[in-house]
């Protein structure tokens, strides 16, 4: 069948091009001569770094849960005015580049406290980190929330208080929930390396990162990375079922009655917490880089000028070709046999995988005399990319294809439509919004990923995240911020069409 | 008219066994309704006639042609003749009614379908609801447009899967009497699956009564009302 063809095709390319390069570096550097004496370089302080970043991840994604829970039940499961607004507001964070939402910060307290020091230290590594990915807790969280159907929660209502339902009812079911969300950000938070690194924090990935170049001790470096990529796969396998399904990745959900709860005498509270939320997450790292950089503006634009075609048409062509693979390995899984699950799996844990070190691992593989058409061009980065974020957008597509009835498919089996134009003529339709919101979040995270292009970008190139943290090191900071505001900006902008043209898609597709 | 054997059919979905070495004749230009309860196995036996399941073990001839033997599908689904109502209906949701209806007779090539297309509407007397799309229509509407496009492509079987499941009292017993009609005018075998023997006893030729995978009773409306079968007695009087 050709269809299936076009699976272990894609399975085959992906496999080749970005699986190979990991175990590549992984295996080159285990067989090598001098791995017992690279090994030995593995001393206490370097346990002792891993140890305070685990410790450091641990805190944010306890932090960003918790927070998480509060946000995505006032969101999910209450009737607060403007809602929805919120919860659109609230996501922000989680499509701006991280180094930016740090320029920001670093804005915010310089101009109440007048120094870095608490913002270039733990404390403030925690406090950014934790802005930025709580929004993914309240995505996973909500999602769980809004799924509990309200019978199994009014049935518990008449018999005890809400408190109770509360913590024996809602909780224990959104269980798996709560588990990825700490795991997720728990990985993401140990993975980050430009705030910590923009901020000057030590921490695992920029050891790994000096390691690498400016010790050239490649060696070493993979063999950190080793330790980092256990971690984040041992932590995976613990919610593996629930994350590697992502039920969290979908656009609407079948039509599911759910139950709110008033606030009564609270709403108020409850709305002047999210306003609050809302103003120190979202709202004034936004103006306080209006405030730095709106002197230095127009040098900023002409500094990102001549990048901002390059990175946006890196990002179309790479998030274009996220969506085609993220859809044909969606296809295929959810009808899947066990056996198919694993790209499923292989998705799951190359997109856990730092950037850090998979732009090591695609260095180290690419950079050779046959491969460097790859190597010195863009198209390493769009491997990358490929690499790191179809996931996203196979989950959002297979959770999509999921909520298309069978009999729709079977309907066209029984009139003789070949497997092809059933996908093309029934399927792609119905699930264009989907298709659609996959392609978007492909394109924002490509567009302001910064960790795997500044390490695999072609020399001569120009892309605006690395433009900015290039000068980010010797540019005065009101110029920092000035381009930090257009990168946010530009973000915000693609953020707000994309939305429209979502609602327009969305509104068409009955 | 296509007379439809089964013969010495397993079935199983992963470790359920659903049909267990079934033996079923269903008669050519009949009504027959194929009556149980839960999981026994009434829709798996519809999509064994169609072909979208294939079964484990045994064969299935239609109209004396093998179409499924020792696991193979000889005869692909396509090619047997047959037309599907399913329970949710199916109507895909991105097409209007005309463009559902379309979709098949454009695969097989047909000239004039437009022709064919307004003809069964007007059947119905749903033309006027042609250029609309399922979500606006009536949950009758629906049905009446499922019908009109599994019919337009002149199928000698109609395969009907508790189509009147979410219906109202008062339009179901208006769409069963369609139902015969459709069975008559079209010169069908009709092949209705449900769980409610009212509904079976209201339109059928012939019942086919299943449990667990087996016919515990097979014959017309007043025979099965006088079978001596333990199950058959129970299963009635509930």
């Amino acid at each position: 069948m050709k269809t299936n063809f076009l699976y272990k095709v894609t399975f085959v390319l992906f496999s080749v091009f970005v699986l190979l390069p990991i175990l590549y570096t992984l295996f080159s550097v285990f067989l090598e001569e001098s791995f017992l004496d690279n090994l030995r370089l593995i001393n206490s302080s370097t346990f002792l770094l891993l140890f305070r970043s685990i410790a450091i991840s641990s805190l944010i994604a306890f932090l960003s849960t918790g927070l998480g829970v509060l946000l995505a039940f006032l969101l999910y499961k209450t009737k607060l005015s403007f809602r929805k607004g919120f919860r659109l507001l609230l996501l922000i964070p989680l499509f701006v580049s991280p180094y930016i939402l740090a320029v920001a910060w670093k804005d915010v307290l310089y101009l109440f406290f007048e120094n870095h020091t608490f913002i270039a230290s733990y404390k403030g590594l925690v406090l950014i980190l934790t802005s930025i990915f709580t929004p993914l807790s309240i995505l996973i969280i909500g999602s769980a929330l809004s799924n509990i159907n309200s019978q199994i929660e009014e049935s518990a209502l008449l018999i005890v208080s809400p408190r109770t339902v509360m913590f024996r009812i809602i909780l224990p079911l959104i269980k798996p929930a709560l588990i990825s969300s700490f795991v997720l950000v728990f990985i993401f938070s140990i993975s980050e390396f430009t705030v910590p690194s923009y901020l000057g924090v030590k921490v695992f990935t920029t050891e790994i990162f000096t390691q690498f170049s400016a010790f050239y001790n490649h060696a070493l470096a993979v063999i950190q990375s080793a330790l980092l990529i256990l971690i984040s796969i041992f932590l995976l396998f613990s919610e593996g079922k629930y994350l590697s399904e992502a039920a969290f990745l979908s656009i609407g959900t079948k039509g599911n009655q759910q139950k709110f709860h008033e606030l009564g005498r609270f709403k108020i509270v409850a709305l002047i917490f999210l306003l609050a939320y809302l103003f120190s997450s979202v709202l004034m790292p936004y103006f306080m880089l209006v405030f730095q950089g709106m002197n230095d503006l127009g040098k900023a634009f002409d500094l990102l000028k001549p990048t901002i075609f390059n990175s946006v048409f890196l990002a179309l062509g790479s998030s274009v070709l996220i969506v085609l693979v993220g859809f044909i390995v969606a296809y295929f899984s959810v009808k899947a046999s066990k056996l198919k699950k694993i790209f499923d799996w292989i998705l799951l844990i190359v997109f856990a995988i730092p950037s850090i070190i998979l732009g090591i691992s695609f260095i180290k593989f690419y950079n050779q005399s046959a491969l460097s058409f790859i190597y010195t061009s863009y198209a390493i980065i769009v491997i990358a990319y490929i690499g790191k974020f179809t996931f996203i957008a196979s989950k959002l597509i297979s959770n999509a294809i999921r909520q298309v009835p069978k009999s729709l498919n079977e309907q066209a089996i029984l009139i003789g439509i070949s497997p092809l134009k059933r996908i093309r003529k029934i399927l792609i339709p119905i699930i264009a919004p989907s298709l659609f919101v996959a392609f978007v979040i492909s394109f924002i995270f490509s567009f302001s990923e910064l960790s795997l292009t500044m390490m695999l970008y072609p020399p001569g190139t120009e892309i605006m995240p690395i433009k900015v943290f290039t000068i980010m090191a010797n540019a005065p900071q009101s110029l920092v911020s000035a381009m930090s505001l257009i990168v946010f900006s530009i973000t915000l902008l693609l953020i707000v069409i994309f939305h429209l043209v979502y609602q327009k898609i969305k509104n068409t597709n009955v | 008219m296509s007379k439809i054997q089964f013969r010495n059919i397993s079935h199983s979905y992963a470790a359920e066994s659903v049909l267990k070495a079934l033996d079923l004749d269903i008669e050519a230009g009949k009504l027959t309704c194929l009556l149980g309860g839960s999981g026994s196995g009434k829709t798996t036996i519809l999509r064994l006639i169609a072909g979208l399941e294939i079964a484990q073990e045994g064969s299935i001839s239609i109209a004396d042609k093998t179409v499924l033997e020792n696991e193979k599908n000889l005869v692909a689904s396509p090619d047997r003749g047959i037309a599907f109502v399913f329970q949710d209906l199916a109507l895909w949701p991105h097409f209007t009614v005309f463009q559902n209806l379309a979709f098949g007779l454009r695969e097989q090539k047909q000239n004039n379908f437009e022709v064919e297309i307004k003809d069964i509407l007007s059947r119905f007397s749903i033309e006027d609801l042609s250029e609309k799309y399922p979500h606006q229509l009536s949950g009758g509407q629906q049905q009446l447009v499922a019908i009109a496009r599994a019919l337009v492509l002149k199928p000698k079987i109609l395969l009907m899967d508790e189509p009147l499941a979410n219906l109202d009292v008062k339009l179901k017993r208006k769409m069963l009497d369609y139902i015969k009609k459709i069975k008559n005018d079209f010169n069908l075998s009709l092949i209705y699956v449900t769980h409610d023997h009212k509904e079976a006893f209201g339109i059928a030729d012939n019942i086919v009564i299943l449990n667990e995978g087996k016919v515990e009773a097979q014959g017309s409306v007043e025979e099965i009302k006088q079978s001596e079968n333990t199950f058959v007695k129970y299963f009635l009087e509930y």
